[in-house]
């Protein structure tokens, strides 16, 4: 019974390993419109509202310095790079708080 | 000479002079009308073409290329100096815009030993990776070859493992940036994968679109 038990969480923790290994990386510019303890907001460029999780690995940096999350303002620009499989589930790897982005030229 | 035998006439100078000068014209014919088109290609009376000797001329159209095992059309074998593919090299070219942030990552894919060359500009300086990762062990096996700041690149390269190979480019922030990006090479597939999640996968040019101008 054992064995099975261990067998079985093995063959479990391989496929959830499959599953984090598949997450792809995006980045996402733009206005921060909501900041919370555990999720973020930001407005792109092109009108979207995207949604990101915040965990207690999540960096937040200025200048490549480390900040305290408390930094973060909404109506600033960031630079959001997370992990996830669509835009619709992402995790923050890192949030970046840049200069305000210009709004590009045609 | 021993008595008895009989001494055989010489032939005059002039059936000599006559002999010679069939035996040249013959010579001639001959070199004119069959090893002139067999040998070079050369068929001025057109005699090679209607003997069907003018392919004996032409390196071997069906001489085929061994591949290693596994290996595709684009697949370099090597011989001496020279590299030769089952295939014809592609040719692509294509306009890569970056905002603030934003980054892209161009690769084609090679087989192991396939060569290209590359030329590529930017407007302003980009953050710069030209690197690639094996198809065995994409996330583990990437190499980098060149990652520095720059605003151009020509080189060429080649494969040192079958995977996908090429650039990532990052705006470091500021204003809009335009890469260009032109290449040759034998590869099979071009990709570009975004900074928002997206791919797409560019087609590639054949040869002939240099000659025709096609883009």
């Amino acid at each position: 019974m054992k064995a099975v038990t261990t067998l079985l969480a093995s063959a479990l923790l391989m496929f959830c390993a499959a599953e984090l290994s598949a997450h792809d990386q995006f980045r996402i510019i733009g206005t921060l419109t909501k900041a919370q303890p555990t999720s973020l907001e930001v407005r792109t460029k092109e009108g979207k509202t995207v949604a990101i999780e915040v965990n207690k690995e999540t960096l937040v940096t200025r200048d490549r310095k480390k900040v305290e999350f408390g930094e973060l303002k909404t109506g600033g620009s960031v630079v959001v790079d997370a992990l996830g499989d669509t835009f619709d589930d992402l995790v923050a790897l890192e949030v970046r708080i840049v200069p305000p982005i210009a709004t590009p030229g045609n | 000479m021993a008595s008895g035998e009989e001494e055989l006439p010489l032939p005059s100078k002039r059936k000599i002079a006559i002999v010679s000068l069939a035996a040249l014209l013959g010579a001639a014919t001959i070199l004119v009308t069959v090893v002139l088109p067999a040998e070079y290609g050369v068929d001025p009376l057109g005699t090679g073409a209607k003997l069907g000797l003018l392919a004996m001329s032409r390196p071997s159209q069906n001489e085929s290329i061994t591949l290693p095992p596994g290996g595709t059309e684009f697949t370099p074998v090597e011989r001496g100096a020279a590299a030769y593919y089952g295939a014809e090299y592609k040719v692509d070219t294509t306009e890569l815009v970056l905002d603030a942030y934003e980054y892209v990552e161009y690769k084609y894919h090679l087989e192991k030993g396939a060569s290209m060359l590359f030329a590529w500009t930017a407007n302003s300086t980009v953050m710069h990776d030209f690197h690639g990762a094996p198809d065995t062990d994409p996330k583990n096996g990437e190499a980098s070859f060149d990652k520095r700041d720059a605003s151009q690149a020509n080189g060429s390269f080649v494969a040192p493992f079958t995977g996908i190979h090429g650039w990532y480019w990052e705006n470091p922030g500021g204003e809009r940036i335009v890469i260009k990006v032109t290449s040759a090479g034998f590869y099979n597939a071009a990709m570009e994968f975004r900074s928002n999640g997206t791919r797409k996968s560019h087609e590639l040019m054949p040869l002939n679109a240099i000659a025709s101008g096609a883009k």
